[in-house]
């Protein structure tokens, strides 16, 4: 009987509690996964191939253009003309070469004079460099600055191309081979979602117009290098293709809608825009409208009260920017990109002039979910929680206009002549109906019993 | 002169008028006689009331509504809605005026809605005092009654409608025309001058009516004008409708109205031919229709300037709006105060039933009137009631009240839909009521790009899909009332929410009762959200 009731107890304690315990542990699992700020999703979108100046060179109240700058046509030759930074309009732009060594010759250690030089001696159009969009270009970019936060002092985190800037955007680490997809992959290269996976934080890579069958043990049989290869750094390594846990979690563009229309956008989400990067010579718009699209559908989301949307350029393309970049290291940095931060916990137009790179997304992963550096470069850099005002109630979200023209002139009726006139219009009748109100008089026609004949009467 | 001369006047027109019911005067003294009047005059009008503030608020404003109080924001520079609504669109603005004033306090549905009540209460007054200046104090209260409880007056008072101001400047002129015609004082022509160009202010349709003082005077040898009066008379009618062309043209807003007088002049037909016999009769009342003319005939002994009057009235606009091709529920109101005052007359005054069989034996009619004047306050009080309770059955008729789920529908948008979001409904009605309940800008698909097959105050959205695949449009609002006039673009709304991956992120639904009597919940607004 005594055993009895033990394992009455028992099985009670094994159904009741246990499970309970169960939970706590769950519970106490996700409770390491809460992020130190309010921000629970964090949205990185990477573009392609500008500068600050080229973007946002004239934008009001940033370290844009310097006045009366002009670059040397060449350095060799002084008595020849300098280019002076020059509104893009209909002529045809190209991808100019954004390579390390052009990147050296166009910094000329500092004085930033080589940008058109450089280019002229490749043969390409180096005024081309030193032409500038504004606002009636890129006018949906130029109202998200003015709502929330633009970044003029941030660098792109190596002074090369694509790859390995990429690189230190997953990883904090250039890479084995400077801008090149070694042969056998980036091998155990540790990158944040390792991190991310390791801690069960939920993260996706984005692609627009995913081809999952294209990845680095693909460029053999290529005699060119697909831009999803070279634009996601994922795609390079081995287990992030073997491991289904890790591989599931590089999908479609189109699921990042899903993911917001179910509630299911993880915490930290990498976008990459295939076919609408910005790359010269693509036009600017597609990119604008594509991540006009991903920021309404955030916004429509619930998911909008605890996101940060960011935005930036993976290098600087050849374009002219004024800003000498900090060479910290043998790898760079590489000269100003654009960067704008979409939040309702951002700064309302706020331009940031904190010291940025690449590396200061990782940054801020790590910090909001407590996660260790991965490298060097990370653990230095700075983190961009300046940009966000946490005090306060998230801004409701405000759909941005992607037309920077002037509303045509809207003719704003003068109201108080509405009120002159109506208000005068009632007084007038008034002292008119009273006027006649008053009037003593007598009846011209007889009343209606007076007309009647007698024998209708009653 | 003073109130005391005031009050003398009022009583020696009282004396002269008041009928002189022998049974019913020496009966009640004199003393008493006057309590009863105010006690009668005093329950009719909160009768008035009462069936027009009950429930006044349970169901939002109808696209009208919307719109006249959207005007009244702008005015009233409220933010948000002065962006989306503008100040001159088709009327003239006397009631969205007053409606400013009152917004410039806070926009409210419940208010507005108030101030209609009020205006539609001042018009059974008038009425009450009209019918007692033509045929005495029994028949203008029970005038009163029968407007204070008629459908077609109640259901359009209670709403944000232009037609009740105007129906009350209306009476108001047919009442000062009355006076002049009984007193021959010039002072009450150029008063109806006043009146009549109130009229025009509240509602420019009402100008109509000019046609009926015109008849009336017209015909009327017996109502002698002199010229000069009816000059001055016209003059200050015209001084009163200035404020209108001042405004459009120092306001700037004059390119409206001649685009809105161009479209209504040519646009089509919006209502089949009988359409106001299918839907006024039954809410003015039929019996109401009967007594007033079977009275023209049982009382033709009895016919005098004051039915002439009435009549006219009546037939212009009847006529007109039968001819005009925009037809409206509430155009006919006009006609409503003097048919009541024509059915009173035939309940009061019919004494006698005069058979030849009789010989010159009469048979008194008392019964036959308390009966049938029962039947009509009870019939017309009935079939109030029921109107002015919700919908239950999904459907709608524009100007008969307020849209089921709009309000509701326009609140979940303002708060959960991001601002500057835009977006895309089957017709402008649903868009108007949106805009103004969720302070955002709707475009109605059904809109003409055509100029001249659309109102000019609506935006035509020339392309959905690019407009969609553009990032310009958010949004797509699909509703059942619009849905139920068009299936063709509520089928395209749905066709472009399956193309941008239209998700539904909100349902309307209103509780409807079926044929069985079950009630169940049935989805009236499904919003969509959508991206390219």
């Amino acid at each position: 009987m005594k055993n009895l009731k033990l394992f009455a107890s028992l099985s009670l304690f094994l159904c009741v509690v246990a499970p309970t315990l169960g939970v706590t542990k769950v519970s106490a699992s996700q409770s390491g996964t809460a992020p130190n700020t309010p921000i629970e999703h964090f949205i990185v979108v990477m573009q392609q191939n500008h500068t600050f100046d080229n973007y946002f060179g004239t934008y009001p109240g940033a370290n844009g253009l310097p006045k009366d700058v002009c670059i040397p046509a060449s350095l060799a030759n002084d008595k020849e003309s300098c280019v002076a930074p020059y509104k893009i309009t209909n002529e045809p732009i190209s991808d100019l070469s954004h390579s390390d060594v052009i990147f050296g010759k166009q910094f000329q250690n500092g004085k930033m004079n080589g940008f058109v030089d450089a280019l002229n001696n490749l043969n390409q159009n180096g005024s081309l460099s030193m032409g500038y969009y504004n606002d009636q270009d890129i006018p949906f970019y130029w109202n998200l600055a003015d709502e929330y936060v633009l970044f003029d002092n941030y660098f792109s985190s190596a002074h090369t191309g694509s790859i390995t800037n990429r690189m230190f955007w997953v990883s904090g680490k250039a890479g084995a081979e400077f801008n090149r997809i070694p042969e056998g992959g980036f091998g155990d290269i540790p990158t944040i979602f390792d991190k991310l996976q390791e801690r069960e934080i939920s993260w996706k890579f984005y692609i627009r117009n995913y081809d999952p069958s294209l990845n680095y043990r693909k460029l053999n049989e290529l005699d060119f290098l697909p831009p999803q290869i070279q634009w996601v750094p994922l795609l390079s390594f081995d287990r992030f293709l073997d491991d289904p846990e890790l591989s599931n979690r590089i999908v479609d563009l189109s699921e990042y809608y899903k993911d917001l229309q179910n509630g299911t956008l993880p915490a930290v989400s990498y976008v990459l825009l295939l076919g609408a990067t910005e790359h010269p010579i693509s036009d600017p718009g597609l990119g604008e409208k594509v991540t006009q699209t991903m920021i309404q559908s955030l916004m429509q989301s619930d998911s909008w009260n605890n996101s940060a949307f960011f935005l930036t350029y993976d290098d600087w393309g050849g374009w002219y920017d004024h800003v000498a970049p900090p060479q910290i290291d043998e790898r760079g940095y590489g000269f100003r990109v654009p960067s704008i931060l979409v939040s309702p916990y951002a700064r309302k137009g706020h331009i940031d002039h904190t010291l940025l790179d690449h590396t200061s997304i990782l940054k801020f992963i790590e910090e909001n979910w407590s996660i260790p550096p991965l490298a060097e470069r990370d653990a230095e850099a700075n983190n961009f929680t300046s940009a966000f005002d946490f005090s306060g109630s998230p801004r409701s979200p405000v759909f941005i206009s992607s037309t920077r023209e002037e509303p045509a002139p809207r003719i704003e009726p003068r109201r108080i002549v509405i009120y002159a006139a109506y208000g005068a219009a009632m007084l007038f009748a008034f002292m008119i109906l009273a006027r006649a109100a008053m009037v003593k008089e007598g009846l011209k026609r007889s009343p209606y019993e007076s007309t009647l004949p007698e024998d209708v009467k009653p | 002169m003073n109130l005391r001369n005031l009050s003398i006047l009022r009583e020696r027109l009282t004396q002269r008028i008041l009928p002189k019911n022998p049974t019913l005067v020496q009966w009640w003294g004199r003393d008493r006689e006057s309590t009863a009047r105010v006690v009668s005059v005093t329950l009719v009008m909160c009768l008035a009331v009462g069936i027009r503030v009950w429930g006044l608020n349970q169901i939002g404003f109808n696209t009208d509504e919307a719109v006249y109080s959207g005007q009244a924001a702008a005015i009233a520079q409220i933010p948000v809605l002065r962006d989306i609504f503008p100040v001159f669109r088709a009327h003239p603005l006397l009631f969205q005026f007053l409606l400013a004033l009152l917004f410039n306090f806070g926009v409210s549905d419940l208010a507005a809605r108030l101030l209609a009540v009020a205006i539609g209460v001042a018009a059974v007054f008038i009425v009450y005092r009209l019918g007692s200046l033509l045929y005495g104090e029994y028949t203008g209260i029970l005038a009163a009654l029968i407007l204070a409880v008629m459908p077609y007056h109640v259901v359009v008072s209670r709403q944000v409608l232009l037609d009740g101001p105007m129906v009350l400047c209306s009476t108001l002129t047919l009442y000062l025309v009355a006076r002049y015609a009984l007193t021959g004082n010039p002072i009450w022509l150029h008063a109806a001058g006043i009146g009549m160009g109130l009229t025009f202010l509240a509602k420019e349709t009402g100008l109509i009516l000019i046609g009926s003082v015109y008849s009336f005077f017209a015909l009327s040898r017996d109502i002698p004008v002199r010229l000069q009066d009816l000059m001055i008379s016209f003059a200050l009618m015209v001084l009163m409708i200035l404020p209108f062309p001042i405004s459009l043209w120092l306001a700037g807003g004059s390119k409206v109205g001649q685009q809105y007088l161009i479209w209504q002049l040519f646009r089509r037909p919006n209502h089949d031919w009988d359409f106001y016999l299918r839907m006024v009769p039954g809410q003015i009342g039929i019996l109401v229709i009967i007594l007033a003319i079977a009275g023209i005939f049982l009382l033709w002994k009895e016919r005098t300037w004051r039915e002439r009057l009435l009549i006219w009235w009546v037939v212009v606009p009847v006529i007109f709006f039968q001819i005009w091709p925009t037809k409206g529920y509430q155009y006919l109101l006009p006609i409503a105060p003097p048919l009541t005052i024509l059915a009173s007359r035939t309940l009061i005054r019919w004494f006698w039933i005069e058979l030849p069989a009789l010989g010159k034996k009469r048979i008194s009619t008392t019964w036959i009137r308390a009966l049938v004047g029962g039947i009509l306050i009870v019939t017309l009080l009935s079939a109030s009631w029921q109107t002015i309770q919700p919908a239950t059955t999904g459907d709608f008729v524009a100007g008969t009240g307020g849209v089921p789920g709009g309000r509701e529908a326009g609140e979940w948008i303002q708060k959960n839909i991001p601002s500057q979001a835009t977006l895309l409904t089957i017709g402008p009605s649903m868009a108007n009521i949106l805009e103004f309940y969720g302070h955002r800008k709707a475009f109605g698909m059904s809109v003409s790009p055509n100029p001249l097959h659309r109102n000019p105050a609506y935006e035509p959205v020339n392309n959905p899909d690019s407009q969609i695949r553009s990032n310009n449009i958010q949004y797509l609002i699909w509703d059942s009332y619009s849905a139920g006039r068009s299936s063709f673009f509520s089928e395209r709304l749905l066709q472009l929410a399956a193309r941008f991956n239209g998700r539904v992120v909100h349902t309307q639904t209103v509780t409807v009762t079926l044929e069985d009597g079950t009630k169940v919940d049935k989805p009236v607004i499904i919003i969509y959200s959508v991206y390219p």
